[in-house]
C-alpha cells in the first residue's frame, strides 16, 4: 500500500482518514497531550513487532516531532498527527497551524535527535485554507521508522 | 541530622551498623525462639527487638530517600521488612541476625519502590510480566546481538503475543526513572568513568549550540553519557544498555526524560530563527 507524500499532509489537515492503513489522531497541540500520542506510537510499533530499540526510537522520535510542532502552533490550535502502519515501517505526521513561516531548522539540536532515530525525516511550513489570523500557516513534520532488518 | 546521617548511609551499613551495636539484643532471639508460641513474654521480646533495631531499618530507608519516596514512608516500609525479619530469623540457624535482616528489609524497600513507580494502577500480574520482559529482553539481546522482538520474546518466556504486548504498555504506565535506580542491583559503581571528550566535536555546526552545551552540562553524569552515546556516537538503546550496565527499558526512561529536559531548557532562550 502506497501513499503519496502530500496525501498524508494534506489529509491530516483536513481531518479524514485516508488510508486503510491509516490512524490519526487530532487533539488540542498542548504539550500535556505527548504522554497519549507516544503510547499510540508505541502501541502501533509492538503491535507491529518492531524491535524494542526501534519501539523506544519510535515513541522519542514522536515526542521530539510533536514538542517542535506544538512549540510552534498558534495558541488554541489542533493538532493533527497521522500514523500509517505498512508491513515494514511506520510513517507519522504531525500538523497544525503555525505562528511562523520558518521551518524546523535542520541545523537544531531537535533535528539531529529525529535524524538518529528515525529513517527519514522531512519538515516543511505551507500555506493552508486561510484563517481568522489571516496566515493560515501550517507547519509539518513527517517521519519514517522501518522494522530493522534481521527482526 | 540530615548531613550525619547521608554519610552514614553512603557507606555500606553492614560495617557502620557493626554488630556491637546490637550486640546486647542477640540474647532475646535465642530468649524468643525458647519462648512458647502464648508465653505473652514473646510480644514483649519481639517489641524489644524490633525497637532495638530500629537503626538499621533507618539506615536502610536513607539510603533509598531522594528517589521521589518520602522518607517517612520508606522508614515505614524498613520498618515492616524488619518487622518481618525479627518474625522470620531462626537463631538456630547459625547465621547472625544482621545479615539475614539487611537483604530481608531491602527486599522489602525494593518492592515498594516497584509498586510505588508505577503511576497508574498497574496491576501485579502485568508489573511482573514487565519485569520478567525486560529481564528476557536483557538476555535475548545478549545472544542475537540487537534488541528483540516482541514475538521473540513471547517464544522465549512461552507467553502468548498478546501477553507480552500487555507488559510492554504496561512499561508506559511506568515513568519514574529514578525509581528505576532505585531497583537496579547497585547503581554506586561507576561504568562510565571513560568519559569522552567528543561532546563539543558533536555539538559542532547545532545551531544553539551555545544555549544548549550549558543544559547538557548541568545533566548528571551518566545521562550526559547516554545521550552522547545515543545522539553523538549513534549507539542503540541496547548496546548502550549493556555498556552502562542498566536495562534498555531504564535507557529509555532516561534518555525519554533527558530530552525532555532539553527541549524545556531551549525553550527559555530565545531562538533567532523565528520572530517571536
Amino acid at each position: 500500500m502506497r501513499v503519496s507524500e502530500s496525501a498524508i499532509g494534506e489529509d491530516a489537515g483536513t481531518g479524514s482518514v485516508i488510508d486503510p492503513n491509516g490512524i490519526e489522531l487530532r487533539l488540542p497541540a498542548r504539550l500535556e497531550h505527548l504522554p497519549i500520542i507516544r503510547s499510540v506510537a508505541a502501541n502501533l510499533a509492538i503491535r507491529a513487532d518492531f524491535d524494542l530499540d526501534s519501539i523506544a526510537d519510535l515513541k522519542l522520535a514522536v515526542d521530539e516531532a510533536c514538542s517542535t510542532v506544538i512549540t510552534r502552533a498558534v495558541r488554541g490550535a489542533t493538532l493533527s498527527c497521522v500514523f500509517i502502519v505498512n508491513p515494514d515501517e511506520i510513517r507519522f505526521s504531525a500538523v497544525a497551524p503555525s505562528t511562523g513561516g520558518h521551518e524546523p531548522s535542520s541545523d537544531s539540536f531537535g533535528w539531529r535527535v529525529l535524524t538518529t532515530l528515525t529513517d527519514h525525516v522531512a519538515a516543511w511550513v505551507e500555506q493552508g485554507e486561510v484563517t481568522r489570523d489571516g496566515k493560515g500557516l501550517l507547519v509539518h513534520i513527517e517521519l519514517t521508522k522501518r522494522k530493522t532488518s534481521g527482526a | 541530622m540530615t548531613g550525619a546521617g547521608t554519610s552514614r548511609a553512603s557507606s555500606p551499613w553492614r560495617e557502620d551498623s557493626s554488630s556491637s551495636e546490637y550486640e546486647h539484643l542477640a540474647p532475646l532471639f535465642d530468649e524468643l525462639a525458647a519462648t512458647s508460641e502464648d508465653d505473652p513474654r514473646r510480644a514483649e521480646l519481639r517489641d524489644q527487638l524490633v525497637t532495638g533495631h530500629l537503626p538499621l531499618a533507618e539506615h536502610i530507608a536513607i539510603r533509598f530517600s531522594h528517589r521521589g519516596v518520602p522518607r517517612e514512608d520508606l522508614v515505614q516500609v524498613a520498618t515492616v521488612g524488619l518487622i518481618n525479619a525479627v518474625d522470620r530469623f531462626e537463631p538456630d540457624r547459625g547465621s547472625d541476625f544482621l545479615s539475614f535482616a539487611v537483604p530481608t528489609i531491602m527486599g522489602e524497600v525494593r518492592r515498594h519502590f516497584r509498586d510505588a513507580s508505577w503511576s497508574m494502577r498497574v496491576p501485579r500480574r502485568l508489573k511482573e510480566l514487565n519485569l520478567a520482559i525486560s529481564a528476557a529482553s536483557g538476555e535475548l539481546a545478549q545472544r542475537l546481538g540487537r534488541a528483540p522482538t516482541p514475538s521473540e520474546i513471547a517464544r522465549h518466556l512461552d507467553l502468548s503475543l498478546e501477553e507480552v504486548y500487555e507488559g510492554l504498555e504496561a512499561g508506559n504506565a511506568y515513568h519514574s526513572v529514578s525509581l528505576d535506580e532505585a531497583l537496579s542491583a547497585d547503581s554506586d559503581s561507576d561504568p562510565l568513568a571513560d568519559t569522552l571528550g567528543e561532546e563539543d566535536a558533536g555539538l559542532e555546526g547545532v545551531e544553539n549550540h551555545e544555549s544548549l552545551r550549558p543544559l547538557i552540562e548541568q545533566l548528571p553524569e551518566r545521562e550526559r553519557q547516554i545521550l552522547k552515546l545515543r545522539f553523538f556516537l549513534n549507539m542503540t538503546q541496547t548496546q548502550i544498555a549493556e555498556r552502562v550496565g542498566i536495562s534498555q527499558m531504564h535507557v529509555s526512561r532516561l534518555l525519554a526524560r533527558t530530552l525532555e529536559q532539553l527541549r524545556a531548557g531551549l525553550l527559555d532562550t530565545p531562538r533567532d530563527d523565528e520572530p517571536r
